[in-house]
């Protein structure tokens, strides 16, 4: 079950997840308080020098402790499906 | 009189090649940014325009020395300029889509994520704690994949 969270807006976030057909839950974080929490922020990193967040993915267990997470040092990578369903599966 | 031999005119293979792998390295670098991209591919990619650029100047230096044999001195200058444009271009595309903060204070394996509660995009409040107990009157899900992400625009 996957949450998305990013500096975007409810309604930009709304946008983007009928325009994909996501069912998931988007989140806002529009001044990057939870993201400069979790010591992801990529000051002015965005358009117009906005600051947002670094992409980074965290895969939680019910107790809210983290099993796997992913870090990319290249922003147009994505975390690979395979390392992804492996770390599901482990959760099992 | 001297007798000149007819000198067979032969394809500056070279230049082709060169132009050919710069246009890998453009389609490359688009294609990245179209979410098909590994990490061995984003190397995989600047290197095509280097290959691309020394190609391009290879086939150009013949083109000058050899002008009986091989023609493209005026294609070969265009190359090769094109070829260094496409590489610089790659480096810099290269550096900037790394250029990510360390985020070394980062929640690491084995520690538990901060509580938070954040607007879904209904502008609805959400707890992380909710997220973790799942939809009420259900089972709570086996995990949640938090995915921080750099929006949308």
């Amino acid at each position: 079950m996957p949450v998305a969270i990013s500096v975007d807006p409810p309604d930009v976030s709304e946008k983007l997840r009928q325009k994909r057909g996501y069912t998931f839950t988007f989140l806002s974080d529009p001044k990057a308080e939870v993201i400069r929490r979790y010591d992801l922020l990529h000051p002015r990193g965005g358009p117009e020098e906005h600051d947002i967040s670094r992409p980074a993915e965290f895969l939680v267990d019910p107790s809210g402790t983290v099993r796997w997470e992913n870090f990319t040092e290249d922003i147009r990578v994505r975390a690979r499906a395979e390392q992804l369903l492996a770390a599901v599966k482990a959760l099992q | 009189m001297r007798m000149t031999e007819a000198v067979q005119k032969r394809t500056n293979w070279a230049l082709w090649l060169g132009l050919l792998f710069t246009l890998l390295g453009v389609l490359g670098n688009w294609l990245t940014f179209r979410r098909l991209s590994s990490d061995l591919f984003t190397w995989f990619i600047v290197a095509c325009a280097a290959l691309g650029l020394i190609l391009s100047l290879f086939g150009a230096v013949r083109a000058f020395r050899f002008p009986e044999v091989y023609g493209g001195k005026v294609w070969g200058s265009l190359g090769t300029v094109l070829s260094l444009v496409v590489l610089a271009g790659s480096i810099m595309i290269f550096v900037l889509a790394r250029s990510v903060p360390r985020s070394a204070g980062a929640p690491q394996v084995g520690q538990r994520l901060p509580e938070f509660t954040l607007p879904d995009s209904t502008g609805k409040p959400v707890s992380l704690s909710q997220l973790l107990a799942g939809a009420p009157g259900g089972p709570p899900p086996k995990g949640v994949l938090v995915v921080f992400y750099r929006g949308y625009w």
